[in-house]
């Protein structure tokens, strides 16, 4: 039991200390003009999105955008890093930096002084949930900008600029999105890292299905965009402010309002705000954008498609949490689409044969893990999964990337084996296994931490739901360490065999070497063994994999020095100083229980009285049996694997699952056929009705009258003067016959 | 100073116009260029000078020359922030279109820039216009020259769609000039027979001293005209055909600015006059703009034609528009008005490049064309920066005006505090599905114009009889595709250069290997660049210099108006408050009472919804002022 006993040690339930810390409302921010040098983090990236734009119209030639970009990222990192040190974390921090959308009306009647202004300036809001976030995504994104600038040498000259330039954009908006002190700009970074998104997702432009990737995830998240806005408008319209400081203020200071029955637009707030998260995040029913988004370059995957963009959502509902604390329900909803989120990508990922496929699924269903902290009630737990997932996978994809890169394009695993004992692959296959670890949940790496804090509250909620809940992650934790290990195992593992891809996956077309000198022609694209080698990346590449493999591991390390109770946890210290405090667990019970606290919780059958350690035991277990089966099926005894397919297959009532799993259930599909071909059938309808229906009979019908008329009464001037007099006569009559009926009225009156 | 620089502003154009006719042929669009500069200047100093920009007040005040004493008919010109602001986007987008005429308007020139400049004489007056008779003459005077704009420059289909374009209009400015002079008349009665046409006299007349059911019918009559001119969604059809058929600067000033005298008319002329009409009927118009943004943004997605697909979206745009307006709040004033600019600017651009590209293939058909970034990447930073910018994107100038407009109807909820409003979050959420469907077809045109494999029309490049700018006699069916792994069939008149092509890319591997594409299409684009110069184009394959001049200052604006709108808001908002000065109560009474018009008392227990209790009840009262009259 020396396990538990130090794991024990590790994960207790959190003390009294931190419930007081927890329960305490979220302090007004303090106005500080002297920090605003910290609008340079976000105009760092913009400058360089415009001098890579004139990189491109200029046409330069060489890595200048990529150098641009790299150190323009590198001083935002930096800067982050001096905010870090210099903002005191006693209270959250405004930066006024301009007035954006702000406008106001009205004398400011007493009655409605709040509702006649609207004030969104382009403001910063720092606290230490923003500069959490800013620290990974700054940092991250400056090592990933450095790994493209080998990774897209191929392109130098061609997308080279256009590339760095929309990974630039991305940074700002993602800037914006996290450091904006309003909604209205938190909407701009949203929607400004959905331009990036879709100009990094086509950016292999001449490839139809990037092309429809792009457009597929740009369209998704208008979806949750629409939602967001709404509860943009609903926030205004209940709290009369859009700006964090006021807004906090103003829940904070009227937690009760929603025993008003009547009061829907409130009870709406968080719906709406998780419909924009969930399209962000790639959550059910929006995920669907996010596997597609993998035709970008892999990058572009690691960075805003894993590791930063994709947990926007995470934050807009860390950032906005007061007011999801109101609606207990509507947290239970976010944990549900969590755990189902997780759940169903899980089983994709296993069928998957292309490895980013596997890790887009895996992503996908990483961040219902996020969801499903949010939802339990651990903040912290959501954030230090965002803050590990970070790192690991977007070294899995860096790590995919590099092999892609090596190895022709080559993503299926089925076609790559034993690449640990290739040359040139070392490095890229004992990084690849480090983050696997992560992934998988392997007892002391920094996954293992951040996901069991989730799935522990789940447990200890003492809710019969939350329960069921974590009973499904665990069951996901599983999954994810078989499918996680299946991917290693078929590609670093086994015996050495390989076959380069088409080189045209991943590279846009350049179709020979990357100009690394190899010197193969353009038929090695279809060569085997001989004469074409696979070849292992260089500096570079090889030193980022190694700098946030680093990362990955040191992640963990908040975990240790967590103390007996985490509250030492860095990450738990910086949430529990924001406006996500109130989802700080244990907030509600350790003050009243002790060390017992748990003593009734739902994995007591396991006989370990703290909840913490029992998950820790229960999702370790599930961990490491998922990696024994992926061993069996995918290491030793790959025939299997295939057996297994064959036997599901051959039997007429399992054959749909490994057909429905590898065709992703089919939800492209079922949106296709009830979304997508009547709305489309609609518009042809409307079309019809538009051309001839409302232009062809109403107005030009219409336009026909006057010359019908005319036909009517075109006998009438018919050039015989008889006909004339006819005509007159008819007239005077009844002029006559009118005088006599006016006279008859004023007669009678 | 001011009302010199009103005349001028009106002046400039006209002289313009006249030194066109007189000018030799080939000077006309450098005279149209510098006299629409110039007009530019003038409005800049006017603004420059403007005292009214944070009040919503008129300038100059001073009245004008009186024309017909008699009938208080004058012309008195003044106006408040908003209106400036549309003469601004008016000056700032004339030049452009002048520019961009240069080489696609080679015949004819001096009618073609003439018209452009009476063109912009007459837009200018329509917003300069404090006189109903001189808005009403302006207002139709704008109809001239567009009707020859289309009818003579047009496309194929140009003489339908010129005189659609004109009759339909121009019957419904008919109903609006009924609706003035009713309440001109009405006035002359009430004041013993003294006439005036001053605006915010019958405006103020109509509100105050008319009775409900008059100002109910009154703002019908006035709608009419403005609903067509806007386009609201049944009386839209004419601007498809329009558009589609118009030159690409007479798409550009009708989406920029014409549109938008309908929307100013709304807002200057018949929200203010009659507030009870607009009340009374604010959900009737409000479900109008819904169906046009969503029934028209489906529309818009099935369309092969670039060009009429973002008429189409102009449609649905300006819904989001008029949405605002109706939700009779300031926020939804205010954003409306934004959207009227932007979406004259981010449009108009859009429409500039469907031009560019229509000068140099001779086809906006999305089937024939695609994938031009691979040839025009400066063109598609651009298509991709206004298209963008139409969608809403934050941080671009459309974003503000469509915020605003949804969120002014999401609050105008009859218990809003300040501004009830007759609206809701329901009717925001249907409109704001148009946010969705906007993305979807605007992207769509995107990846099918912009992105994918490089698809261009065949151009029989050596027959070197082109019909010039009629787009019909190209639009054969062989589409060719340069990329590698499509090398089929192909026009005989391109064998050498794709045989070729196809040589390089055999070498390479299967699929669509751009580089291998890249040197095969080069061969083929200088055949295709031959084949544009025979027809005496002369276009480069990218964007020239002037045309990257004229959408540079869009692209700048659109930037900049993205990310420092405040100066407009803080302008729009006190005259947006106003014009809608006289609303809350009415709001309030009509939400209290579900009718504002008097009841009849014989009418009152059968009649039920609100507007049949309007219409019988105007016919009663119409009977007793006949009655009254005898």
């Amino acid at each position: 039991m020396s396990l538990t006993a130090s794991l024990s040690s590790i994960l207790a339930p959190l003390p009294a200390t931190l419930a007081d810390a927890a329960s305490a409302t979220i302090k007004p921010a303090v106005a500080s003009p002297d920090l605003s040098w910290a609008g340079l983090i976000l105009l760092l990236p913009a400058i360089s999105a415009v001098l890579c734009g004139l990189c491109a119209a200029r046409g330069v030639k060489g890595k200048l955008p990529g150098v641009i970009t790299a150190l323009s990222l590198l001083g935002a990192f930096a800067l982050t890093l001096m905010l870090y040190m210099r903002c005191p974390t006693d209270a959250p921090r405004t930066i006024h930096l301009f007035d954006w959308v702000s406008f106001a009306w009205g004398s400011g009647a007493a009655e409605g002084a709040k509702w006649t202004s609207f004030l969104a300036p382009f403001s910063l809001y720092v606290d230490s949930l923003t500069l959490l976030w800013m620290l990974f995504v700054t940092g991250l994104g400056s090592l990933i900008a450095i790994y493209a600038t080998e990774y897209m040498e191929s392109d130098v000259g061609k997308g080279y600029a256009r590339f760095f330039g929309a990974v630039s954009i991305f940074l700002f908006a993602m800037g914006s999105l996290v450091m904006g002190g309003n909604l209205i700009l938190l909407y701009l970074g949203w929607e400004g890292v959905g331009l990036a998104s879709y100009l990094l997702i086509g950016y292999y432009y001449s490839k139809p299905s990037a092309v429809a990737a792009a457009k597929k995830a740009f369209i998704v998240n208008r979806i949750g965009d629409l939602g967001l806005a709404l509860g943009i408008f609903l926030i205004w319209v209940n709290y009369g402010t859009v700006e964090y400081d006021a807004l906090f203020q103003a829940v904070t200071a009227s937690t009760d309002s929603l025993n008003d029955g009547s009061e829907w637009t409130k009870a709406a707030i968080p719906y709406c705000l998780m419909l924009g998260a969930f399209g962000k995040s790639a959550q059910f029913p929006l995920y669907v954008w996010l596997p597609d988004a993998m035709e970008g370059p892999t990058p572009v995957s690691a960075l805003i498609h894993a590791a930063t963009m994709v947990t926007a959502g995470i934050y807009l509902i860390a950032r906005t949490y007061p007011l999801f604390q109101l609606d207990p329900g509507a947290l239970t909803v976010v944990a549900t689409i969590g755990c189902i989120t997780a759940l169903l990508a899980a089983t994709i990922g296993m069928a998957q044969y292309d490895i980013k496929r596997v890790m887009a699924y895996s992503t996908v269903s990483q961040l219902g893990y996020m969801f499903l902290g949010l939802g339990v009630g651990t903040t912290f737990g959501a954030v230090y999964h965002v803050f590990t997932h970070a790192f690991f996978k977007a070294l899995l994809f860096l790590c995919c990337g590099a092999i892609m890169h090596g190895m022709a394009g080559q993503l299926d695993l089925r076609k790559m084996s034993g690449l640990r004992n290739v040359k040139g692959f070392g490095i890229i296959s004992w990084t690849f296994l480090i983050g696997c670890l992560c992934l998988a949940g392997f007892p002391f790496t920094a996954g293992f931490f951040s996901k069991d804090s989730i799935i522990a509250q789940a447990f200890g909620s003492g809710n019969d739901r939350f329960v069921l809940l974590g009973w499904i992650a665990v069951f996901t934790a599983f999954l994810t360490a078989y499918y996680t290990f299946r991917v290693w195992f078929r590609v670093c593992g086994g015996p050495t065999k390989y076959e380069p891809g088409d080189e045209l996956h991943g590279h846009g077309g350049d179709d020979h070497g990357h100009g690394h000198g190899h010197g193969h022609g353009a038929d090695d694209g279809h060569g085997h063994g001989g004469e074409w080698h696979p070849h292992g990346p260089r500096l570079a590449i090889n030193g980022v994999l190694l700098l946030i493999c680093l990362g990955a591991i040191l992640a963990a390390v908040p975990a240790y020095l967590g103390g007996p109770h985490q509250e030492n946890n860095w990450v738990m210290k910086m949430v529990s100083h924001s406006s996500a405090v109130g989802g700080i667990p244990a907030h509600d019970h350790g003050a009243s229980h002790g060390a017992d606290a748990h003593a009734h919780h739902a994995l007591s059958f396991t006989g370990i009285a703290d909840v913490h350690t029992a998950t820790s035991v229960v999702a370790s277990v599930a961990g490491i049996l998922g990696i024994a089966i992926a061993a069996f099926f995918h290491l030793f005894n790959r025939k299997a694997a295939d057996g297994l397919r064959q036997t599901l297959l051959s039997n007429s009532l399992t054959r749909w699952l490994p057909i429905a799993m590898e065709n992703k259930w089919y939800v492209d599909e079922i949106y296709h056929a009830t979304l997508r071909v009547p709305a489309r059938a609609l518009g042809h309808i409307f079309e019809f009705f538009d051309k001839s229906v409302i232009d062809g009979v109403f107005v030009d019908g219409g336009a026909r009258i006057p010359a019908g008329l005319a036909r009517v009464f075109q006998p009438l001037y018919n050039g015989v003067l008889q006909g004339y007099a006819w005509t007159m006569a008819f007239g005077v009559a009844l002029i006559a016959a009118w005088v006599f009926w006016l006279w008859l009225q004023g007669g009678a009156a | 100073m001011l009302p010199a620089l009103t005349y001028l502003l009106l002046l400039v154009p006209i002289a313009a116009a006249a030194a066109v006719s007189l000018a030799p042929s080939r000077t006309a669009k450098w005279i149209a260029t510098f006299g629409s500069l110039t007009a530019f200047v003038v409005s800049l100093a006017f603004a420059w000078s403007f005292p009214g920009w944070t009040d919503g007040s008129m300038h100059p005040a001073e009245a004008g020359v009186a024309i017909m004493p008699s009938l208080g008919i004058s012309l008195t010109l003044g106006t408040d922030s908003v209106g400036l602001m549309l003469i601004l986007l008016t000056t700032f987008l004339m030049p452009l279109a002048m520019i961009g005429s240069f080489t696609a308007v080679t015949e004819r020139e001096k009618e073609y820039y003439g018209w452009f400049m009476l063109l912009e004489a007459a837009m200018v007056g329509v917003f300069l216009a404090k006189d109903a008779i001189m808005f009403y003459t302006a207002y139709e005077f704008t109809l001239v020259p567009m009707f020859f704009l289309i009818a003579i420059f047009g496309g194929k289909d140009r003489r339908p769609a010129s005189i659609k374009f004109f009759l339909y209009t121009f019957l419904g400015s008919v109903l609006t000039l009924s609706g003035i002079i009713y309440i001109a008349a009405n006035y002359a009665n009430a004041h013993g027979g003294q006439w005036t046409f001053d605006l915010a006299t019958l405006a103020n007349h109509c509100s105050t001293a008319m009775d409900r059911t008059t100002q109910y019918w009154v703002f019908i009559l006035l709608m009419a005209g403005f609903a067509v001119k806007v386009p609201l969604f049944p009386v839209h059809t004419w601007l498809p055909l329009a558009h589609d058929q118009a030159p690409t600067a007479g798409s550009v000033i009708l989406a920029g600015t014409l549109l938008k005298l309908g929307t100013y008319g709304v807002y200057r002329i018949a929200l203010p006059t009659a507030p009870v009409g607009g009340v009374e009927l604010d959900q009737f118009f409000a479900i109008l703009c819904v169906i046009a943004i969503v029934n028209t943004a489906l529309i818009c997605w099935v369309q092969k034609d670039a060009k009429k697909l973002i008429a189409y979206s102009s449609v649905s745009h300006l819904g989001f528009c008029m949405l605002g307006l109706f939700a009779l709040n300031p926020v939804g004033a205010t954003g409306s008005v934004m959207y009227m600019i932007n979406h004259g600017l981010s449009t108009g651009a859009l429409f500039l490049c469907i031009g560019m590209i229509y000068e140099r293939y001779h086809t906006k058909d999305m089937e024939q064309l695609g994938g031009l970034f691979k040839k025009m990447p400066v063109w598609s930073f651009f298509m991709v920066l206004f298209t963008f910018a139409s969608l809403g994107l934050p941080g671009l100038n459309g974003f503000v005006g469509e915020f605003l407009c949804l969120m002014g109807c999401f609050i105008a909820e009859p218990g809003a505090a300040n501004h009830p409003g007759l609206l809701g979050p329901w009717w925001a959420l249907i409109a704001g599905s148009g946010l969705i469907l906007a993305a979807m077809y605007l992207l769509i045109m995107l990846g099918k114009l912009v992105w994918g494999p490089l698809r261009e029309p065949h151009v029989d490049g050596h027959g070197g009889s082109h019909a010039g700018s009629d787009g019909g006699s190209h639009a054969g069916s062989q589409v060719s595709s340069h990329d590698g792994s499509r090398g089929g069939s192909h026009a005989s008149s391109h064998a050498s250069s794709r045989g070729s092509s196809r040589g390089s890319s055999r070498g390479s591997s299967r699929g669509s290997s751009p580089d291998a594409s890249h040197g095969g299409t080069l061969g083929s684009v200088h055949a295709h660049a031959d084949a544009h110069d025979t027809h005496g184009s002369a276009l480069p394959r990218d964007l020239s210099a002037r045309e990257i001049g004229i959408l540079v200052p869009l692209a700048v604006v659109c930037l900049a108006i993205g990310f420092y709108p405040k100066p407009m808001l803080e302008a729009i908002t006190p005259s947006a408050e106003k014009v809608l000065a006289g609303y809350p109560a009415l709001v309030t009474e009509y939400a209290a009472n579900g009718s504002l018009l008097p009841v009849s008392a014989a009418g009152a227990s059968e009649v039920a919804m609100a507007q049949d209790v309007g219409s019988s009840d105007a016919r009663a009262t119409q009977t007793n002022e006949l009655g009254q009259t005898r």
